[in-house]
Order: structure tokens, then C-alpha cells, then sequence
């Protein structure tokens, strides 16, 4: 093929420029019946000074059957070939016979600037797929780049109007879809993003265009085409690697000015990589914690606060499957494997309606898609993880898998505490299995599915477990140029399980599981050069066993207890339009209508209007059969945005978003235990409200290289839930009369410098934010601070954050990561007494007080092996030193009784400069 | 067993997992916040047996002294149409003579300050205590475990709170056979020995047990207390007293606040230190806060002894503080000093044996050791409990 085209561009430069020039020949008779293209070739050809060139091989399917009498060869090949898939192309004396492509022996017109002249009417054409690589080694990138290529139907004169390109970016390497590259048209000032799928569509003017094409960890490339009609292209873009000698900088990199979305970062893995973690292996959770505006109530901690939501406010999704418990080990990792994981987006501000179900910000994670072209994997080797990963086609160029497993060999850490904890165990391990298939050029099937679990036991008595179980199938469908479909039918799970069985009479088991059975349809419509609309429908099943207990020995006196199943359909309806009002001035408006029903069967509490839910304010209760909805709560979701550009490199955003939320967490430790469970929305427990407003300003600094931004938002939460003292959350038959509602709200201001290509890379951020709760229930009797507004766990005023990595050679860079930040707040007691033998603490206001401010520095190496192509594995190797300054943070701080006497005590993990090493090997 | 307790353990695992941890006294700079509360402790003791109620105030955190007693007021127990009268035979504590209350009636407690102020416990049922079925140990790497067992056919009490009295009879680490008199040494008589002693200790952490989950009232061996295998409580023979009280629900959810917010470790993954809410109310001011529960019931108690030849044989007493004997001499040989009046008669060290010359005679010299080696009077007692059967 390649070959082929190499022919054709030669031809192009040494053809004549007018056809008019070409001669017709005499006119001839021919009479064919089903005659073979030889037969018909060396007829013509004995009767005429035409010579053909043509792949026999091509031809061989074709049949002809022809009478003609005096006709001139065109004609004769015009009537031969009509209605068939074979071209002619005549040159001077030379016709040139393709199949399917049409081989053009002129130059474009306008090429030089000269007017063409109608020549010989084009055949039908059938349109061009270009197949551009970047990677030819016999082709200088320039050619490539400079070429151009003819999108459509071709007409002589260029019509007036527009048409639709569409389009596929892929890396040239692995084949894989390049997700979220920007194809911006300068000249136009307008620019699309591909979606997650590597697709893109945007209506353009006929004519032609210079494409600037960006992909984050991609090489900047450009594509010239001619658009004739609606049309398609087929990008496949090279990796990046970072240049010694020079930094090539495009005019471009504009998406931190131009999107219209505000509060919206986006991560490749290879930035993630690059930032050091405490046990060498990339952590995506670790540093989505060092942007600005997310926050987490300790180091080792599941879950993070984004703008001042709590923990079960975020949205986390891995290929669109919801993850309930993003962490392994309490926190100490994240249950994402780096070695599958392409990229992650946080959406802090702008959520697009596709998203719902959370107040405070949705995380989309996204796997990469396996090779399609050959076999790949990796192995890494950790202190505490080792991970390995194969992928592949199945079918070559169409199908492909990847498939990503993690475990730990953790215990011999244990083995190292005391005695007490030598009989512990502590493991996980996870999965990923993704599958893509390409069944033609409208239908891609993606399957992807996930399974992780961890598992505890102490020494003591008691083993834990949880597990995250995900998979799903997505079918996209292109209806034609305008219209994308996505369908998806998915099915999440999140369960865990306590069991004791140190004393048989006590020996118990408790589980807990949460599933949803998902069905989305997202739909993408490319109305207009301006009008991008964007519609569809989600829904969600849920099903969830709140706890259930029972014995767990045969001699064991526990007494089987089941908090009833809960279930509950979250459907949502959405409608938005992305409007580019002018060059400048673009809007993004969507409405997203959410409905919840909770559904029966379920014995629901009545308790009296305006007291205290209380056992003795409760009335009665009323029963409700399968399937019945109890319950039904819903409304609009507003999501606005805008952007106005001030100049090339410098725009104003603004957006106002409103969010539903109909599932809560359960948990009044200040960090996410493992045993927290969740809890739906029902007529006695509201839904979470939450709304944001924001405004920032984006800059780009020499020459897009450097992307800045400022953002300050302001955001209240509504019906978030507190508990009353002492409140038992599992296995809890009347979990309303435990919870308080709360209202929050949250500011605070975000300046973020990002640099993304050059040797030094990296990003600072520094947040100022505030997040304060305050009891409004007018139904407790005592509200914490007495109904005034208080600071939430998670309210850290300033947070700095260094990330940055500097490259000497291809295979030498090193990586420093800093950050700072106030202490999060804490309950001091604030007065002693005397009680039961032992001197006590009496708290003071909730949060009132704060630990000290914390502060972490890390480092790391990454060493490469040899960039030899030819062998058989790539080695690479991280070392590196976790706290580098070994302060002693404070993770906790704690006042207990010993021996009848108060003492405080302030407790840091990894108090300890923590030298690590992680091995990695490529195949 | 109890789930915030294992989730407790989860946080030393975490802790732990990470052998990088560190732990270091925490002293925050507290304002000064004026706090003067009323802590009421007690238990209306409704069976056989006095009541005691101990009334103090909170005090700042900073503030050297725990216990400030609130003396002079007037304590009376209510219900059922009688009044009883409390007599405060201690600062702040006040004490009635058994009431045997009706265990029909609901009783409460009347509390007015020597300023005027008035409280008054919450209504309480008087709760009958079962019997406690046995008070178990065993011995484990770590030490003695002691539980405690008991059920209630009725399925009634469901919550159960224990409290315990340790006595233990211990020896110091030399025998201190002459004492000074009168500027001499004189032989120790029997009853002057201080070499055995007894010793004893109240409880001071909340252990609590709730069958609620169980399909019958039954506690099997819930955890009182622990002793390091090295402790001087089981050096030779032991004994405990187990007390238990059975709660009413809202007396179980102080008690349990009350253990969590003072006894937890304080990891991110306890639960949020929250108010612990009693049931005595300042009767003009609902909202002034009131430290303390008083419950109605009655008490049942179990004793046991644990002698040394029960426990594992590789157990060895830690002596608690660093012993030696010298020798100490009438005419010190190269100070030509007289060491026994510089160092035994001055009172400085206890005389522990004579130490006589290569030709017998009379004492040229005694071993000497410190009062903390020689007299376990410094923390015991040598009178011998009535309880206490060898």
C-alpha cells in the first residue's frame, strides 16, 4: 500500500498541471462480453497509443461487457467502469487503473494559486481515507506533514458552505485510540477534542485547512486537507519523546485557554509516573491529591475532598464503572493499576451533564486499549507490589486485549512488628481485563471489567475483607458524520465481609454489599460549526444489603440480624449544547433532569412532623411490596458555562453548576474505614444538593508552553449528613434517628502553573479554601457548636504542591515533589476530670483546634536501560526517598488514659526519610 | 464482639504496618478556656449495699490537680414517695446506708449545690444485676487475660458494664532483717517485717459487653483486665474482684462514648471525639452541661485468686526498680571511715543482713540496700485484707 502511494506522490510532481492538455486519442470501436481487463487493455491499447497500468490482481473480479462505436478511450472507460468500483486516470499517453481510490495526476487546484479549469469530468468518487504516517522512515516528517489531503467528494471549484470532517486519532505504535487531543484550525480560531474513544468531528468550511493536531504524551503534528464534502480522516500520531536538542513549540497548545470547561484536569500516566510515592509504584490517587483544590484528612487514608465535598461526594469511575473503594491497604495504594491506566480527568467545576450522581466532582479514570498491532506487556517488581501486564491483538488491527494484574507479598512487613501482630496477614490483589473490538469503521465494541480485593486478618481475633467487582460492554456507533452514539450496559459491586471466630460463642459474620446495574446511552450530535449538542439517558438499579449478621459457629450464640435490602432506580435525562457564539465568545449549556424512586419492598418508619426522629417520636410504619415506589425525588441540574478570550493566549471562564446526590456514605470516623456502608435516600433520608459557582482566568505563557490559571469558586452542600453522638452506623434498623442533616458550604481560590513539555516539566499549585459545616436541623435537640458553623475535617486553608521532574538524558530524569499544608482540624479536649479511676477529657468545639501544618518532600531517579530497539525487554528502575526531610507529621494526635493519667500524643507514620525501589521490565 | 473495638484493632494494624510510625508526647498550647463543670459519679445503689456519689468539677486541661470536690451540698436519692438522705463523709463524696429500693419503682437523684443550683438525675428503673457465673483466666505470650462470664435466663439485662478491684500480695527485693534504733542497729521482730506486703488497685478503663446481637442474654468472657507476664501483681499470689453492673441503653451509650472518646487511640479511623451526654440536668438550665451518668440498680461481684504456681514458670518478675546490696562497714578499711553511721544510721539505706568478722562476734558491718529494695511498705500495705484466703 504503502508502496503504492509512494508511486502515486512521485507521479503527482512530474505530471503535467492542466488537463486540458491531455489527449483524447481517436476515436475507437470495441465490442466486449464479459471480457477480462486483459482483454479489454489489449484492445484499447492495439488500437490507440494508450498504455495501460493497473494491478492485474485488482481486476481480476471484473467482468465487462461493452459495445461502443466511435467513441474516444475516456468515454469508453467512463462507460466501462460506471457504476463500478475501478477508476482510470490518464496521463499523456499513461492510464492508470486503481480500485476503490482514485489517483489523481493533477495537483489541487489552487495549489499555485491558479484558478482551476474544468477538465474531464471526475468519476464518482468515493471518499479518500488517508492513511498519514508520521513514522515512515523513507518519508521526512515534512512531507508527510506537508501533504495534502482531499477530504469528500471532489468538485472542480470549491462550493460555498460547509461540510463535516470526522475523524479517528490513533498512535501510530500501538494503534491505540488517542484520547482527548486537540485538532485545532488557527485560521478558523475553532478546535475540537477527540473523545474518549479516539473519535473527533467538526464542521468546517469547504476548502482547504491546516490542522494543528496535540495530544497530551504525543508528539505535535499537522495535517493539510482540502474539504470538499463531509468527509473522513485517520490521524495516527507519534509518542512523544522529549528532544535533547530543541523544544518544538507550537502556536496551539491552547486547550487551557479555549476549552470553555473551567475546573477540569487531565493527566496522562506519564506524568503520573513521574511523581514520586512511598512505595515506588505510581499512585494516581497520590497525585491527583497534589492539585489544587483536592484535599485528604491524612496520608494514608482512602478517599480525598475535592473543593470542600467529603470523601463520598466524588464520583470515581474506572472505564465508566463506579469504584466505591478506590484504595487497597486503608489508602496505602490505589486500587488503580499504573501500568493499564491511560489518564485520569478530575472535574472540580464544569461537570458536563453527562455526569450526575455526586455533589462534589466525577474522577474518570480510563484504561489504555491493548496493541492492536503486536504483543506487548510488562513486569514491575516493588517492595511490597509486583504488577504484570500483557496485551495484544486478537485479530490483528481489529480486536484487542489488555489484561493488568497487581498483588502484594505484604507479610513479611508484618513479620517485622511485634509478636502480637506476627500471625497477621494483610493482602490484595487486582485485575483488569479490557477487550476492544473494532467490527467496522460506525461499530467498536469495548468490554472491560475489574475486580479487585483485599483481605485482613489480625492476630486478635477478626478478618476483613472487601472487594470492587466491575464490568461492563459499550457499543459506539457512528449514525453517520453528525451523530455519535454510545450505549453502555454495565454492572457494579462493592461488598465486604467481617468475620470473628476467636470465641465460638461470640464468633460472628457481618457482610455488606452495594450493586448497581448500570444502562447509559450518550448521544453526540455535531449540529453546526457552532452547535455542538450532546443528549442522552442514564439509569442506574441499585441493590443494597445494609448488613447482614450471623453466627459464625456452629456453638456461636449470634443472632442472626438483617437490615433489610434496599432498592432504588436513578435515571437522568440530559440536554446540552456546547454554542460557539463567536470566535471569541463560546457557551456550554446543559440541563441534566434527575429522578429517584425508591422502590419497595421496604417497611418504612413514620415518624411525627417537626420532632426529633426519635423511637419515642415514632408513629408507625408502613409496608410496601416489591417493586412499589415508596419514595420519588428528582429535579433539574443546571450546568452553565462560558468563555470569552481576551486575546490569543488569555480568556475568562465562568460556570454555575447544580448537583443531585442520592446515595450516602456512612461514616463518622474522619477518615473512610473500609467498614463504612452506604445508604440510599428514602423518605426519611433527603438526597444531597450541591451548587457551585465559578470564575477563572487562563493564560498561556511563551509560546503555550506554559499554561496557567486562577479560579475561585464558591459552593454550598445541602442535607449532607452528620451523626448524632454515640451513633451506631452498622446495623442500624433506623438509621434516621441517628442522622442530623447538615448544610456546608465551601470558597476558596486555586492558582495552578503547569509546564508540560521541555526537559523541566511539572506543575505548582497553591490553593487557599475553606470548608465549614453547620447543624441547621431544626429537629436536634443539640447541634454540634450549638448550630454555628464549624470547619470540616478536610478544611485545610493553604495547600502548596511542587511536582516536577527534569530530564538530563532519554534515560536519566529525577523527580521532586513538595508540598505543604495547614493541618487539618481537630478536637482538642479542652478540660479534665475525675471519672471512673481515671482522669477524662472533656472536648472542646468541634474542630476548633489543628495539627500542625504538614509538610513532605520526595525524590526519585528513573533510570532507563538502553534505547536499543532490537531487544528482547526495556529495563527501567525508580529509586527514590519517600520524605525526604523525614519530619515527623502529624497523622493523628490523641489523648488517652494511662495508668489513670491523661496524656496526649501525637502520632506520624512514615515519620522516617523511606528509600525505595521499584523494577520495571517492558516486553 | 464488639465491632468498634475490632476497627479499633484495624487502626493499630495500620499503625503498625507501617514500621515507619512514630509516637511522641503531644502538648497543645490550649487556651485557658474557663470550664467549670459538674461531674456527678455514682451508682444508686438499690440492693444491699451503700451508694456513693462523687461530686467534682471539671478543671483545665493544663491544670496540675484532677479532682476539684464539690463539697457541701445536699444529696438525696427520690422515688416512690420517700426521700433518702446522703451524708458527705468525704470531700465531695456522699454516702447512704444500703436502701433496698423496690425494684418496681423508678428513683432518681436530687442534687443542690451549696450556690443554690439544683440537678436531677433522669428516672431509672432499678436494674437487677445477675450473678456473675465465673471470673476466668488465661495466659497468653502476651500475659494474664482475665474475663468475666455471666447470662440472665430472662434475657433481660443485655448490657453490662464491670469494674474491678486487683489486690496482690508482693515482696520487696531484699529482706531487711535490722532496722535503726535509737542511733543503733537492732534486729527487725516478726511484726516488724517489711519484706511481704499486700497491694491493691481500682479499676480504670471502661469494660463493657452488650448481647443485644446474641440470641441469648449470655457474656462469655468478656475482657476485664490484662497483667504483663513481668508485673509485680502476679508475683505471688493474686486476686480480683470483679463487680458488675447491669446498664440500662442509655447508661450502655455513655459508658461506650465515655471509653471511646478517652481510651481510643486516635487514629483516623476512630470515630469523631463527640459529646458525652450524662443524665443529670441543672433543673433551670436544660442546656448547661453535666458530666455524668446515674444509674439505679444493684451489683453483683465474683472474686478469685491466681497463684504464682498457676501461671508459666518462664514468667519473671521485673523488679520495678534497679536493686543492690553493698556491703557497709563499721571501719571502712582504705577510708578508715565509719560507713555504717554515714550511710544506715543517717537513714539514708535500710540494714539488710550482719555482717560479721572472720571470727564471728559481734556485727562489723551490714549489707545495705534503699527503701525502695527493702520496704514494700512504700507501696503496700502489710494488713492482711479480710477477704484474703491463702
Amino acid at each position: 500500500m504503502k508502496k503504492f502511494y509512494l508511486f502515486g506522490i512521485c507521479w503527482l510532481f512530474i505530471a503535467q498541471f492542466v488537463k486540458a492538455q491531455q489527449p483524447v486519442g481517436p476515436a475507437i470501436s470495441v465490442n466486449f462480453q464479459q471480457a477480462t481487463i486483459q482483454t479489454v487493455v489489449t484492445d484499447i491499447e492495439a488500437k490507440s497509443s494508450f498504455r495501460f497500468y493497473y494491478d492485474a490482481a485488482q481486476f481480476d473480479s471484473l467482468k465487462i461487457t461493452l459495445q461502443a462505436t466511435d467513441k474516444t478511450v475516456p468515454t469508453i472507460l467512463d462507460l466501462a467502469f460506471n457504476g463500478t468500483d475501478f477508476h482510470y486516470a490518464i496521463n499523456g499517453h499513461q492510464v492508470f487503473l486503481t480500485k476503490t481510490k482514485i489517483l489523481q495526476t493533477t495537483l489541487v487546484p489552487g495549489f499555485f494559486g491558479i484558478k482551476a479549469t474544468p477538465g474531464v469530468p471526475a468519476a464518482p468518487l468515493s471518499p479518500v481515507t488517508a492513511f498519514v504516517n508520521d513514522g515512515d522512515k523513507i518519508i521526512p516528517e515534512a512531507t508527510t506533514e506537508n501533504k495534502l489531503y482531499e477530504i469528500g467528494v471532489k468538485t472542480n471549484t470549491i462550493e460555498a458552505g460547509k461540510a463535516t470532517l470526522s475523524g479517528y486519532i490513533r498512535d501510530i505504535k500501538s494503534g491505540e485510540a488517542v484520547t482527548g487531543a486537540s485538532i485545532y484550525i488557527t485560521a478558523q480560531k475553532t478546535g475540537v477534542a477527540t473523545d474518549q474513544y479516539g473519535y473527533f468531528t467538526i464542521s468546517l468550511p469547504k476548502g482547504r485547512h491546516l490542522l494543528s493536531i496535540r495530544g497530551v504524551g504525543m508528539r505535535d503534528t499537522r495535517r493539510q486537507i482540502i474539504l470538499y464534502s463531509d468527509g473522513k480522516i485517520i490521524i495516527e500520531m507519534m509518542e512523544q519523546v522529549t528532544s535533547l536538542k530543541e523544544v518544538k513549540i507550537s502556536a496551539d497548545k491552547v486547550a487551557n485557554v479555549r476549552a470553555v470547561e473551567l475546573g477540569v484536569t487531565r493527566l496522562d500516566i506519564k506524568s503520573i509516573k513521574q511523581v514520586p510515592t512511598v512505595f515506588g509504584e505510581a499512585d494516581i490517587l497520590r497525585v491527583v491529591l497534589t492539585l489544587p483544590g483536592v484535599q485528604s484528612v491524612g496520608e494514608a487514608s482512602t478517599g480525598f475532598n475535592v473543593r470542600g465535598g467529603s470523601a463520598d461526594q466524588n464520583l470515581i469511575l474506572l472505564n465508566d464503572a463506579t469504584i466505591y473503594n478506590p484504595s487497597h491497604f486503608f489508602g496505602f495504594f490505589s486500587a488503580f493499576n499504573p501500568d493499564i491506566v491511560k489518564g485520569v480527568e478530575l472535574y472540580k467545576s464544569s461537570i458536563p451533564e453527562k455526569f450526575g450522581g455526586r455533589v462534589s466532582s466525577i474522577l474518570d479514570v480510563t484504561d489504555r486499549e491493548g496493541n492492536k498491532k503486536k504483543f506487548a506487556g510488562s513486569a514491575g517488581i516493588g517492595l511490597i507490589t509486583s504488577r504484570f501486564n500483557i496485551e495484544g491483538p486478537i485479530i490483528k488491527d481489529k480486536t484487542s486485549f489488555i489484561f493488568g494484574g497487581r498483588a502484594t507479598y505484604s507479610d513479611w512487613l508484618l513479620k517485622l512488628l511485634p509478636s502480637a501482630y506476627k500471625n497477621s496477614q494483610a493482602s490484595f490483589y487486582d485485575f483488569n481485563l479490557d477487550i476492544s473490538h473494532q467490527i467496522d469503521d460506525k461499530n467498536n465494541i469495548y468490554i472491560s471489567s475489574y475486580i479487585s480485593r483485599d483481605k485482613f486478618k489480625l492476630n486478635s481475633d477478626t478478618s476483613y475483607s472487601y472487594s470492587n467487582r466491575n464490568v461492563n460492554i459499550k457499543w459506539k456507533h457512528n449514525f453517520n458524520n453528525k451523530l455519535f452514539g454510545l450505549f453502555l450496559a454495565g454492572s457494579d459491586r462493592y461488598q465486604y465481609d467481617i468475620a470473628s471466630f476467636d470465641n465460638p460463642i461470640n464468633a460472628y459474620k457481618l457482610k455488606f454489599d452495594i450493586n448497581q446495574t448500570n444502562f447509559k446511552s450518550d448521544f453526540t450530535y455535531y449540529l453546526n460549526t457552532s452547535n455542538t449538542i450532546t443528549f442522552g439517558l442514564n439509569s442506574i438499579y441499585y441493590k443494597l444489603h445494609p448488613g447482614t449478621y450471623g453466627p459464625n459457629d456452629p456453638k456461636s450464640l449470634a443472632l442472626p440480624d438483617v437490615v433489610p435490602a434496599q432498592q432504588a432506580l436513578e435515571s437522568a435525562l440530559y440536554l446540552g449544547d456546547k454554542y460557539d457564539v463567536n470566535d471569541d465568545l463560546s457557551l456550554s449549556f446543559g440541563v441534566r433532569y434527575s429522578l429517584y424512586n425508591f422502590l419497595g419492598p421496604q417497611t418504612v418508619n413514620n415518624y411525627a412532623p417537626g420532632l426529633p426522629r426519635s423511637s419515642t417520636s415514632l408513629l408507625d410504619s408502613t409496608t410496601y411490596s416489591s417493586g412499589k415506589i415508596i419514595k420519588t425525588y428528582g429535579g433539574p441540574e443546571i450546568r452553565l458555562s462560558a468563555r470569552y478570550n481576551l486575546g490569543d493566549n488569555l480568556s475568562i471562564k465562568g460556570g454555575y453548576n447544580t448537583l443531585r446526590q442520592y446515595i450516602h456514605l456512612l461514616s463518622n470516623t474522619t477518615a473512610i474505614a473500609p467498614t463504612d456502608v452506604w445508604q440510599l435516600s428514602n423518605p426519611n433520608i433527603k438526597p444531597q444538593y450541591g451548587d457551585q459557582v465559578s470564575l477563572g482566568i487562563y493564560k498561556n505563557l511563551k509560546s503555550n508552553t506554559i499554561e496557567t490559571s486562577v479560579e475561585v469558586y464558591y459552593k454550598r452542600l445541602k442535607d449532607y449528613l452528620d451523626y448524632r453522638s454515640g451513633a451506631t452506623l452498622v446495623l442500624n434498623h433506623h438509621i434516621e434517628t441517628d442522622v442530623i442533616n447538615t448544610r456546608g458550604k465551601a470558597y476558596g481560590v486555586e492558582f495552578m502553573i503547569r509546564k508540560n513539555t521541555g526537559m523541566a516539566n511539572g506543575w505548582i499549585s497553591y490553593a487557599y479554601s475553606r470548608t465549614f459545616l453547620k447543624q441547621d436541623d431544626p429537629t436536634v435537640g443539640q447541634p454540634v457548636n450549638n448550630g454555628s458553623f464549624y470547619p470540616a475535617n478536610y478544611d485545610k486553608p493553604h495547600s502548596f504542591n511542587f511536582v516536577g521532574n527534569y530530564r538530563f538524558t532519554h534515560r536519566f530524569s529525577i523527580s521532586l515533589n513538595v508540598t505543604y499544608s495547614t493541618g487539618r482540624p481537630i478536637t482538642l479536649p479542652t478540660g479534665k476530670y475525675y471519672y471512673a479511676g481515671s482522669e477524662r477529657v472533656y472536648y472542646s468545639d468541634r474542630n476548633a483546634y489543628r495539627i500542625p501544618d504538614y509538610f513532605r518532600s520526595d525524590f526519585s531517579m528513573n533510570i532507563d536501560g538502553n534505547h536499543k530497539v532490537h531487544q528482547l525487554t526495556h529495563n527501567s528502575f525508580t529509586i527514590g526517598v519517600y520524605n525526604l526531610t523525614g519530619r515527623a507529621n502529624a497523622y493523628s494526635t490523641y489523648f488517652t488514659q494511662e495508668s489513670g493519667v491523661i496524656t496526649g500524643y501525637k502520632l506520624s507514620i512514615f515519620a522516617k526519610p523511606i528509600p525505595f525501589i521499584n523494577y520495571n521490565i517492558r516486553f | 464482639m464488639n465491632m468498634n473495638k475490632n476497627i479499633k484493632y484495624l487502626s493499630y494494624l495500620v499503625v503498625l504496618l507501617v514500621a515507619f510510625s512514630c509516637k511522641k508526647p503531644y502538648l497543645p498550647d490550649l487556651a485557658a478556656t474557663a470550664n467549670n463543670y459538674l461531674v456527678v459519679e455514682g451508682f444508686i445503689n438499690g440492693g444491699n449495699d451503700s451508694t456513693f456519689i462523687k461530686l467534682s468539677r471539671t478543671v483545665n486541661l493544663a491544670n496540675s490537680v484532677t479532682t476539684a470536690p464539690e463539697r457541701g451540698a445536699g444529696v438525696t436519692v427520690e422515688g416512690n414517695g420517700k426521700t433518702y438522705q446522703l451524708n458527705e463523709i468525704k470531700a465531695g463524696v456522699y454516702t447512704a446506708l444500703p436502701l433496698n429500693l423496690d425494684v418496681s419503682q423508678k428513683y432518681h437523684l436530687r442534687i443542690r449545690l451549696a450556690n443554690g443550683k439544683e440537678y436531677l438525675s433522669d428516672d431509672s428503673e432499678v436494674k437487677v444485676t445477675p450473678p456473675v457465673d465465673t471470673v476466668t483466666y488465661q495466659t497468653k505470650s502476651d500475659g494474664l487475660h482475665i474475663y468475666a462470664s455471666a447470662h440472665d435466663p430472662a434475657n433481660n439485662t443485655r448490657y453490662y458494664r464491670w469494674e474491678y478491684n486487683e489486690t496482690w500480695l508482693f515482696h520487696s527485693k531484699y529482706i531487711s532483717n535490722y532496722k535503726v534504733m535509737n542511733g543503733d542497729v537492732v534486729p527487725r521482730t516478726v511484726d516488724e517485717q517489711i519484706f511481704t506486703c499486700f497491694a491493691n488497685h481500682t479499676s480504670s478503663t471502661v469494660a463493657l459487653a452488650s448481647t443485644t446481637k446474641l440470641a441469648s442474654d449470655v457474656v462469655s468472657n468478656a475482657p476485664i483486665t490484662n497483667i504483663i507476664p513481668s508485673s509485680e501483681k502476679i508475683s505471688m499470689r493474686y486476686s480480683i474482684l470483679v463487680k458488675q453492673y447491669a446498664l440500662t441503653k442509655e447508661a450502655f451509650d455513655f459508658w461506650e462514648n465515655l471509653r471511646k472518646n478517652t481510651e481510643s487511640l486516635g487514629s483516623i479511623f476512630d470515630a469523631l471525639p463527640s459529646e458525652i451526654k450524662g443524665n443529670v440536668h441543672n433543673t433551670a438550665n436544660a442546656e448547661e452541661p453535666v458530666i455524668g451518668f446515674v444509674s439505679v440498680g444493684t451489683m453483683s461481684t465474683k472474686r478469685i485468686f491466681i497463684n504464682r504456681d498457676d501461671l508459666p514458670r518462664e514468667w519473671m518478675l521485673q523488679y520495678p526498680y534497679d536493686c543492690s546490696q553493698d556491703s557497709t562497714l563499721y571501719l571502712n578499711p582504705t577510708t578508715k571511715s565509719n560507713d555504717v553511721a554515714a550511710y544506715i544510721i543517717s537513714g539514708i539505706y535500710l540494714p539488710t543482713y550482719a555482717i560479721t568478722g572472720p571470727m564471728g562476734g559481734p556485727a562489723i558491718g551490714y549489707g545495705r540496700a534503699s527503701y525502695q529494695c527493702a520496704d514494700c511498705t512504700l507501696r503496700g500495705y502489710k494488713r492482711r485484707p479480710d477477704f484474703w484466703r491463702d
